[in-house]
């Protein structure tokens, strides 16, 4: 395809611009993003199996309620039922409620008292800080892990959004400029070409094969950050119409006693969703004119609203329905529209098949902006030893950063269990412990240099994500005195971390090679070592041309 | 194609573009979309409407601001830019209050 040369130019400026400005911030979402996917096993697997009580039968949950809001004041307000099999995966007792913190957000301070009934039908509880690990990883997901609040937004949501406007249009540009080359090197790969050439092919081919996907997260990300603002645009368009109905409901006030049982909630849904699991039902302010049931239903390969679930709201005492996302008749044709949106934001309608797609292309969107930045630092580095500081620096920031971030998670997921043993506060470990690393690894990488930080930051994550199924291995061996969930879902956890060590490892001989055997004028290159007979026999793909 | 001259290609003008596609494109797509609002399938009432509106203000704003490098000139994409909006805003006005 011709297109003018001055387009070419102006879209490959603009795509050049757009790209190096919101490339590291998108590498830490898509990554971090790629991992909740899993958030729920990876939560299972960080959680304490004496945290989760056992699972009871459906039909005693009636009697659970009724002896626990007796019990403790703390629960006759508000609580939740989790229902198997979704439960376990969900790393959740039979019936949970906060003692301390809850409502909506995440919070990293949340006492959850959990119950549930042994094998002589007694009822048990604990109380514990709930784990979040997963969603923090969400949260450095949503954020790119700037922290702070605008009004009650999160300040690095703002930030994601207005990255990811610019990110629609690297996309757009970008499409543009290869449109030319597009059918004649598509799907080559050029290993033979010089590391350059490599990095383009990547780029380019990765972006194009995912680029519905690439353009749908970022127009979901625009609206995730800016609806309000947006909402507030619309309402001067509706005028004195309502843009929102608003549903009273009943105000009466009743108690808890009078609930209707558990199986009334599975025949009302039952009725309105077929071929729908209830995940939990969660009631709040139950003793007020206020009292809220919000029900999480899991459809097997079903368009969803929330990330795993979508939701029915009633009245818990008289059942009427105030709100719900499912595609029912009177959601219109609009309700379900804007919830395939979301889904597709979520890649929550195909099960775990789906969920592995998405977790692909959302490492192959870091590979992406990876790549991105390398390609920009190719273009603009020098053909001699000494490179100008804008090159340098942003070497320096792309190793940093993106390793960094990698490293924080890895570390943090692989100090978890020893956290626990320790007896550190979880939450606030997992925290320091990302932070921490991540504002080392990029320190390290400003005084080492980009090529020497990038060979010793990924053979730490290399190690870190190694010790993740060691620690599994040792945990399970010796008698400590907390023990950890064993299972398919959990394993999986363990075996990735294997894998992303090896993938790492591989990455750092690679990178080792071409410090100090490959091309002096490479931005990579450190120095030459004294065995350096060895490039001379067969390394020369790393030479850059 | 013939060669161009210098005036005949796009000129760089990187703020005038940027700034005539960031604001005018927004205010172009909230027309449209108050137009399609008001008198697109199921009218302004229709329920979950107001959502799927909000959904598509920011595509439409996303394409004019990606494509607004197109134009020759930043003084170009001001001025046709403001016209679309004027005839949008027009548009939306006369069907809300002369029907």
């Amino acid at each position: 395809m011709k297109i003018r040369s001055d387009i070419l130019r102006t879209y490959q400026s603009i795509h050049t611009w757009t790209g190096i400005t919101t490339g590291l911030l998108l590498f830490i979402a898509f990554f971090a993003g790629a991992l909740t996917m899993f958030k729920s096993p990876i939560t299972q697997w960080a959680v304490p199996e004496n945290h989760v009580l056992p699972a009871i039968s459906p039909g005693q949950y009636d009697a659970l309620v009724q002896q626990a809001t007796a019990q403790f004041e703390t629960a006759s307000n508000g609580f939740t039922l989790h229902f198997a099999p979704h439960q376990s995966l969900m790393h959740h007792s039979p019936m949970t409620w906060y003692e301390q913190g809850g409502g909506r957000g995440l919070s990293i301070d949340n006492h959850l008292r959990q119950a549930s009934f042994n094998e002589e039908g007694e009822l048990v509880s604990v109380a514990n800080q709930q784990n979040v690990l997963g969603d923090l990883i969400d949260q450095l997901h949503r954020t790119a892990g700037i922290p702070g609040k605008a009004d009650h937004e999160d300040i690095g949501v703002l930030v994601l959004g207005v990255a990811s406007a610019l990110y629609f249009i690297a996309l757009v540009s970008g499409v543009i400029f290869l449109l030319p080359t597009l059918v004649k090197s598509f799907f080559s790969l050029r290993q033979k070409k010089g590391a350059n050439r490599f990095w383009l092919d990547t780029h380019n081919l990765i972006g194009i094969t995912s680029l519905p996907f690439h353009l749908l997260i970022a127009w979901t990300v625009v609206v995730f950050a800016f609806h309000d603002m947006l909402y507030g645009g619309l309402s001067l368009i509706y005028g004195d119409e309502p843009m929102f109905e608003r549903n009273g409901g009943s105000k009466q006030v009743y108690s808890v006693a009078e609930l209707p049982p558990v199986e009334r909630y599975f025949e009302a849904v039952r009725d309105m969703a077929d071929g729908y699991d209830i995940v939990s039902l969660s009631f709040a302010d139950l003793t007020t004119p206020r009292a809220r049931l919000s029900i999480e239903v899991a459809g097997d390969g079903k368009l969803q609203r929330t990330a795993e679930t979508d939701i029915i709201a009633m009245h818990p005492f008289t059942l009427d329905v105030t709100y719900s996302t499912l595609s029912i008749p009177e959601n219109g044709a609009f309700g379900p529209l804007v919830k395939s949106f979301f889904a597709l934001h979520f890649g929550n309608f195909a099960n775990d098949t789906g969920r592995w797609i998405y977790f692909l292309l959302g490492m192959m969107g870091a590979i992406l902006f990876y790549t991105g930045n390398l390609l920009w630092l190719e273009k603009r580095r020098q053909k001699q030893a000494k490179q100008s500081s804008s090159v340098t620096i942003m070497a320096k920031l792309t190793i940093g950063v993106c390793l960094g971030s990698v490293l924080g998670v890895a570390t943090s997921i692989l100090a978890s269990k020893w956290l626990y043993l320790v007896g550190v506060d979880i939450n606030p470990g997992y925290i320091n412990v990302y932070y921490g690393v991540f504002i080392v690894s990029l320190g390290f990488a400003f005084w080492q240099g980009a090529a020497k930080s990038a060979i010793a930051l990924q053979a730490l994550i290399a190690a870190t994500c190694l010790g993740v199924p060691l620690t599994t291995l040792i945990m399970w061996w010796t008698e400590s005195e907390i023990q950890w969930q064993i299972a398919s879902s959990t394993l999986m956890v363990d075996v990735f971390a294997l894998i992303f060590a090896w993938v790492f490892y591989s990455l750092m001989k690679k990178t080792y090679h071409r410090a100090y055997y490959g091309g002096r004028e490479s931005i990579w290159y450190v120095g030459q070592r004294d065995d350096a007979h060895q490039a001379a026999s067969g390394h020369s793909e790393w030479v850059n041309k | 194609m013939a060669r161009l001259s210098a005036e005949e290609k796009i000129q760089p003008h990187w703020w005038t573009k940027s700034l005539a596609g960031a604001v005018l494109g927004l205010t172009f797509a909230f027309a449209v979309v108050g137009i399609f609002a008001w008198y697109g399938p199921g009218g302004i009432q229709a329920p979950n409407k107001v959502q799927f509106n909000m959904w598509m203000i920011s595509p439409v704003w996303l394409l004019i601001l990606s494509f607004s490098f197109l134009f020759r000139t930043g003084m170009r994409a001001v001025l046709v830019l403001s016209a679309a909006n004027l005839i949008a805003w027009a548009t939306f006005l006369l069907l809300r209050y002369s029907l």
